[in-house]
């Protein structure tokens, strides 16, 4: 008889974990200040549910439906401007940034120079920069540079987008066919003329639908960045949330999802004709953008003439000037340390509650437990989701206190809706046999799930959890805009005071982050979820 | 009575009879091969038992219960008592084989107990014990995907052995191994049961190994019992009865004599 092996060969790398989450355990919720008790308790439950019930009947007088109308034109047009700009700065970006278009590696056999693989890593490192800082920490940025409004809107969508665009297209110059270009450059075109005639023709679709996509993530960010006082829906959210109006509130909220969801059917629609069959669609593509340039443009006036003047250029030239001297000194380092700490304590106990509640919420609306239980349970998966984590963090600070505690609820809630789905499709597409043959064998519903549904699911499960909390690092780190703590707080309060130094080296510390998240979670997706 | 049905009938989900006027009564302890033509019930019957299907109409008796007349509880209390062994055994793919195997017991186990072991296997020696005899010892901690089709069906008898209920079904129990494996594993069933005074049902699409392994044979066809009797009693004509198709016309070999237990190459135990 063959030996069975004596130790379990996965005993002490479980261990090892065990320890390693109880011991970040308390550090974890140290930090995020967590307490869930306080949103029940005495004053916070009361001034809460005050504010609750008026929510209904949402705010519909004539006056209030003007400015809402306003806002929400301001809105879109904010979107349609910065996407418009971003394309501007994204498109030289991607020239410069391609290796396609690179005449010295035509004799190399498709390796470029040495002097210009320096150059598109360097293009390519400022896309980085540009898309990696969230959008709304550029819209503070320009809200302290140009002042209050829509400008600074506009200009972080382009920024943000710039970066994204730019690597984006560069890749899709990348994935179409090389040999037309490299065709040309051989026959002496200059790199424009081998890039309008070899790459624009096979890769135009791609790029339309890639930016009427991100048109859409637009105008989500762009209703969030008015928090800040750049402008649209935000900042009305922003006015009604200090002034405790329920009512309005609730009639921003629903405006805002009828937004998204018409941008969703929008872009869904300009997608389907661009890749639908015959000749000029992509034409009427074109002019549609082009026509919602020209109507924004005009709707948000002549601010930008403005924006250029010698005064407002010396004024923005001398404030980012200060960002460029970031201050190193020990006491602001420990302090960014601290604030990253407590930022990434807010993400992982927020996505880790999200997670709990998601599962929860997603046995229900699997189908697991009846129609009935279906229905309602989609029904708040999606109104969780609706609501982006910016204005759940104001809710929260309103019901919890500042602080961090509210970053971490606010993230909880939003995540939840996103997770609880994802986990129900998952849990729909596993086989069910498992679980029912446990059943059978007299085990209890949880013990059948436990045994017979999780292995089977867990890597997709961890994968989700991991993707939304990469997600939600850079969301703490912003949520500090409201007072729900993190390194955006400290951020605010750093502006609010004009230390730009001291708001650089949180920059700096937001980015670090970020890119370090990055890594991190491509390092545990290949580890634990790739087999 | 281990147990008894009475004038039992089943009905598919989409209105096809299964199971029609059905009488069977079995003692405690008794080892019973169940055979019959594809279609003809037999994985019903089994999953009626194991109360997996509920019948439209009699009488239905295991282990001196009526499963459709208890309350919830009661009915996985008794469900924990009754073993099913699947043709191909559900098990998780990422599963590893001490925790499928150690799933045989959830029914009896508290949730803390399984929530522990789910991470940190509680029984290794009961789980090594059940597989043992099945020579898988040395794949205790290796996941069930890594496992062959003939493996995967001894591990969900390991799984039920580690159960330890008082009335096991197993449904082609051997369909994914070779001769010989098949046949150490099915004494390897049959002398646990008999070990642990359990009753047991066994449905087998290899007629010879039915008649040598089982004293008692139930022939089943479209969902009737055709016959019931001792495996010494079942004559080449019982076995053309059960087996005949209008479509195809072959006439079935009388059964050879049981040859001489000669193990070629039976795994090391």
């Amino acid at each position: 008889m063959l030996t069975s092996p004596r130790q379990d060969p996965a005993a002490r790398s479980r261990l090892l974990l065990t320890l390693l989450a109880l011991l970040l355990a308390w550090p974890t919720l140290r930090l995020a200040e967590f307490d869930l008790l306080g949103l029940f308790t005495g004053d916070n439950a009361r001034t809460m549910g005050n504010f609750l019930a008026g929510f209904w009947p949402p705010a519909h007088d004539a006056d209030f439906l003007a400015v809402l109308g306003r806002a929400t034109l301001e809105t879109l047009a904010i979107a349609t401007l910065g996407m418009a700009l971003a394309a501007l700065i994204a498109l030289p970006a991607a020239l410069l940034a391609t290796r396609v278009l690179s005449i010295s590696a035509l004799p190399r056999g498709g390796r470029p120079g040495r002097l210009p693989r320096l150059l598109r890593g360097l293009v390519r490192g400022v896309l980085i920069v540009l898309r990696s800082v969230p959008e709304i920490v550029w819209a503070l940025l320009f809200v302290r540079a140009v002042g209050l409004g829509p400008t600074a809107g506009v200009l972080a969508i382009a920024i943000t987008y710039g970066g994204m665009l730019g690597k984006v297209y560069a890749e899709i110059f990348e994935s179409v066919d090389p040999r037309p270009a490299r065709a040309l450059l051989l026959q002496g075109a200059s790199r424009l003329q081998a890039f309008v005639y070899g790459v624009l023709p096979n890769a135009a679709g791609e790029m339309i639908s890639y930016s009427v996509y991100r048109w859409e993530c637009a105008v989500r960010a762009s209703v969030v960045m008015g928090f800040v006082g750049a402008g649209g829906l935000g900042q009305q959210v922003d006015l009604s949330l200090r002034m405790f109006a329920g009512g309005e509130v609730a009639s921003l909220l629903l405006t805002f999802l009828v937004l998204v969801l018409l941008a969703d059917v929008l872009s869904r629609l300009l997608r389907q004709v661009e890749r639908g069959q015959g000749r000029g669609r992509g034409a009427l593509t074109v002019l549609a953008m082009g026509a919602a340039l020209v109507a924004s443009a005009s709707y948000l006036g002549t601010a930008f003439g403005e924006l250029l003047s010698a005064r407002a250029l010396a004024q923005m030239g001398s404030f980012l000037a200060d960002f460029l001297q970031p201050d190193f000194s020990l006491a602001q380092l420990s302090a960014v340390a601290h604030g990253a700490l407590e930022t990434l304590a807010m993400s992982a106990l927020g996505t880790l509650l999200a997670g709990l509640l998601g599962i929860l919420l997603a046995l229900p609306a699997a189908g697991r437990l009846g129609l009935g239980a279906l229905a309602l349970a989609r029904l708040l998966l999606n109104a969780l989701r609706a609501v982006p984590e910016l204005v759940w963090a104001a809710l929260m600070v309103l019901a919890a206190g500042l602080g961090p505690n509210a970053g971490t609820l606010a993230l909880a809630l939003h995540t939840a809706g996103v997770l609880g789905r994802l986990f129900a499709e998952a849990l729909e597409n596993t086989p069910k046999a498992p679980a029912e043959a446990i059943r059978l064998a007299g085990g209890g519903a949880l013990a059948a799930f436990l045994y017979g549904t999780l292995p089977a699911v867990w890597p997709q499960l961890l994968a989700y959890l991991l993707y939304r909390w990469e997600n939600n690092i850079r969301m703490a780190s912003i949520l500090g805009f409201v007072g729900a703590g993190g390194l955006g707080q400290q951020l605010y309060f750093s502006l609010s005071l004009f230390q730009q130094a001291q708001a650089a080296t949180v920059i700096l510390g937001m980015l670090v982050l970020v890119l370090g998240v990055d890594l991190l979670s491509n390092w545990a997706r290949q580890r634990w979820v790739v087999r | 009575m281990s147990l008894a049905l009475r004038g039992v009938t089943l009905v598919h989900a989409d209105g096809s009879p299964a199971l029609a006027d059905l009488d069977l009564n079995l003692q405690q302890g008794e080892q019973v091969a169940l055979i019959g033509p594809s279609g003809a019930g037999k994985t019903s019957l089994l999953r009626l038992l194991a109360t997996g299907l509920r019948p439209l109409a009699g009488e239905l008796e295991l282990l001196g219960q009526q499963p459709w007349s208890l309350g919830n509880r009661a009915r996985r209390q008794l469900r924990a008592r009754i073993g099913l062994i699947h043709q191909a055994p559900p098990l998780p793919a990422r599963q590893r084989v001490i925790t499928a195997v150690l799933a045989g017991r959830l029914g009896q186990w508290s949730l803390a107990r399984s929530l522990v072991s789910l991470v940190h296997p509680l029984d290794r020696a009961g789980a090594a014990a059940a597989l043992a005899p099945l020579d898988l010892a040395d794949r205790l901690y290796s996941s069930c995907d890594q496992l062959s089709g003939g493996q995967l069906q001894r591990i969900g008898i390991a799984r039920a052995l580690y159960q330890q209920p008082q009335l096991l079904l197993a449904d082609e129990p051997v369909s994914a191994m070779d001769p010989v494996l098949a046949a150490h594993t099915l004494e390897v069933l049959s002398d646990a049961a008999a070990r642990q005074g359990t009753t047991l049902v066994t449905s087998l699409h290899n007629v010879e190994l039915a008649l040598q392994r089982f004293p008692r044979i139930l022939g089943l066809r479209a969902g009737r019992l055709l016959w019931d009797k001792p495996a010494s009693a079942v004559t080449p004509t019982d076995l053309a009865d059960l087996y005949a198709n209008e479509g195809l016309s072959t006439t079935l070999k009388p059964a050879a004599p049981a040859p001489a237990e000669t193990p070629l190459d039976l795994p090391r135990c």
